[in-house]
């Protein structure tokens, strides 16, 4: 017994329903029945979707990269091992045109809504003649463009739909752990797949081992800037909030202050609030989309975060402050939210981890960012 | 044993499991559905209910609805069960009809599963006039609901009216004047009611 959509094997996971047996598994994203064939989703592409153009030009090393992605794709997966703001997004800009130019479907998966609002504009900007289609929960009228940006939750609409399927983040929640998400994924796809990661974990290695693939990696940050290492510090309550509070007084730039549960940041916030200018948030805080379109335009020096905003934000001149405890963080998500410091041309900032206790992920997210700094 | 809804392992070795029935829920999903019986009023009804349509009894309502996952049709009444069959002893039971084509979707109908294992004869011959479906309709297109439904049966003594989730109370008032000229009591349960 299999269920052609998910992968599962496993006989607990099947039902048997008044229709007959379905997959509890990948239930969820809709009832399949065992053995029963997904329907792949078709749709038409314009004319002249292919053609791109940048508002700036691309380093000699993104140039690179892009062809050796596009040269690999000819052969086998792609796995695209970048680290962050080095411009993921520009290097496949080139194979998307491509797989258009031949009339073939293309799709960019990703784990969050608002960069795939985001990215729509983006793609957009790039592609002007074609029409980028934004799937997202609450937003799947119509499923139909030259270019699907979806949410990796909506790719079970696209069985086998896709030639080239572009799975960014990888390596980030929904799709970290998430086998049954990661099989729904690689189902959409019948062509090639471009997996695009900072990090590579265990459970992405364990797809690669199932399919042929070729690295293309990037090092460099189109300023040349190297990544921030961070100074770290280890203190247990109170005396971390001293630290926190010594380095919130000497900074002149904003900074995000990573926490690691909801209850930590309003705990935090509640404190600081009473000497500093800052906001907060969390996935499910209601007005979460105000305080963080407020911290960007300066209204606050401060923002207590979850992991919420470790990946799609763009601030310069932003400081980076982590909160480790309760070994709630590793080295992928040290990795991202690290990673936010000195993005974009011109920009600097400091980072610090103020750690409860030693952690590996810790040692592992220094190390990562000394060997990508040795590439400068 | 695992749960029907996070997966998780059951232990079946709880002291409640050697009287009650097995639930198919984890201890930790049965307490987030919060459940709690209230008696509320929807147009002028007394209708008896047992859970706020909210948070993971929608979602788990939703599941069984919307995705068709039959596994889920037990756990709603699990622990309510035994409390119908006695509290509406000499009832007869009439589930608020569905539209043919969600049954056919569907495969199955959603009410008929949730009371399944409730030992009470069920009424025969209620249905609607034309196929009226309420996903995604205004409160005052969902009351155009209320004169849809036809009954050819014989005449009823008691009878417990059941549906599972509450809003406008458009279906429930619907099948309530239908039969209530030929019936001689009437009562109303709904499994959730939503706060609108």
């Amino acid at each position: 017994m299999k269920c052609l959509r998910c992968g599962n094997e496993d006989p607990a996971y099947f039902y048997k329903g008044s229709k007959g047996y379905y997959c509890r598994k990948c239930i969820r994203f809709s009832r399949i029945l065992f053995e029963e064939e997904p329907e792949s989703f078709d749709y038409e592409l314009s004319q002249d979707c292919d053609e791109y153009r940048f508002d700036y030009e691309l380093t000699a090393e993104q140039k690179k990269a892009s062809a050796e992605c596009l040269a690999a794709l000819n052969e086998s997966d792609v796995l695209l091992y970048c680290v962050c703001g080095a411009g993921k997004t520009e290097i496949v800009i080139e194979s998307i045109s491509s797989y258009l130019r031949r009339g073939l479907k293309v799709a960019y998966a990703i784990a969050r809504k608002e960069v795939v609002i985001e990215l729509e504009k983006r793609f957009a900007k790039i592609f002007p003649h074609a029409r980028i289609a934004a799937v997202y929960g609450g937003h799947h009228d119509d499923l139909s463009g030259d270019l699907i940006v979806c949410t990796c939750h909506q790719l079970y609409r696209y069985y086998k739909s896709f030639d080239l399927l572009i799975i960014d983040e990888v390596d980030a929640f929904p799709l970290k752990g998430n086998e049954t998400l990661m099989n729904i994924s690689l189902s959409a796809c019948r062509g090639r797949i471009i997996f695009s990661t900072a990090t590579v974990d265990e459970g992405l290695k364990k797809v690669l081992a199932k399919r042929s693939y070729k690295t293309v990696s990037l090092f460099l940050r189109p300023s040349y800037e190297p990544l921030s290492l961070p100074q770290i510090f280890y203190f247990r309550q109170p005396f971390s909030l001293l630290c926190l509070n010594r380095i919130m007084s000497l900074t002149a730039n904003q900074a995000i202050i990573f926490v690691s549960s909801r209850k930590d940041c309003l705990f935090y916030y509640r404190i600081f609030s009473r000497f500093y200018s800052c906001t907060y948030v969390y996935s499910d805080l209601e007005n979460r989309k105000q305080n963080i379109e407020a911290f960007p335009s300066g209204q606050y020096r401060f923002i207590f975060s979850t992991t919420v905003l470790e990946r799609g934000i763009t601030i310069r001149n932003i400081d980076v402050v982590i909160m480790n405890s309760r070994k709630i963080f590793d080295a992928a998500n040290l990795v991202q939210m690290l990673g936010r410091v000195g993005r974009g041309l011109d920009s600097k900032g400091n980072s610090y981890i103020i750690s409860d206790h030693h952690s590996p992920s810790i040692d592992e997210t220094v190390k990562y960012i000394r060997k990508a700094n040795s590439y400068l | 044993m695992k749960c029907l809804y996070c997966d998780k392992e059951i232990d079946t070795l709880s002291l409640t499991s050697l009287f009650l029935k097995e639930d198919e829920l984890c201890e930790k999903c049965r307490k987030q559905l919060n459940r709690e019986r209230k008696i509320i009023e929807v147009s002028g009804l007394k209708i008896e209910t047992f859970y706020e349509y909210d948070g993971l009894f929608r979602s788990m309502l939703l599941q069984y609805k919307e995705c068709h996952d039959e596994a889920l049709k037990g756990v709603f009444l699990y622990g309510i069960e035994d409390y119908i069959n006695l509290r509406y002893f000499g009832y007869q039971l009439l589930p608020v009809p569905s539209t043919g084509t969600k049954i056919r979707q569907r495969g199955f109908d959603h009410l008929a599963g949730i009371f399944e294992n409730v030992k009470l004869p069920r009424v025969k011959g209620l249905m609607m006039n034309r196929e009226m479906c309420q996903e995604g309709k205004s409160l005052s297109e969902r009351r155009e609901i209320i004169d849809n439904y036809s009954y050819n049966g014989v005449h009823l003594n008691k009878v417990l009216i059941v549906d599972d989730v509450v809003t406008t109370g458009s279906s429930l008032m619907g099948v309530f004047r239908t039969i209530e000229p030929i019936s001689k009591k009437i009562k109303v349960l709904s499994l959730a009611y939503k706060k609108y």
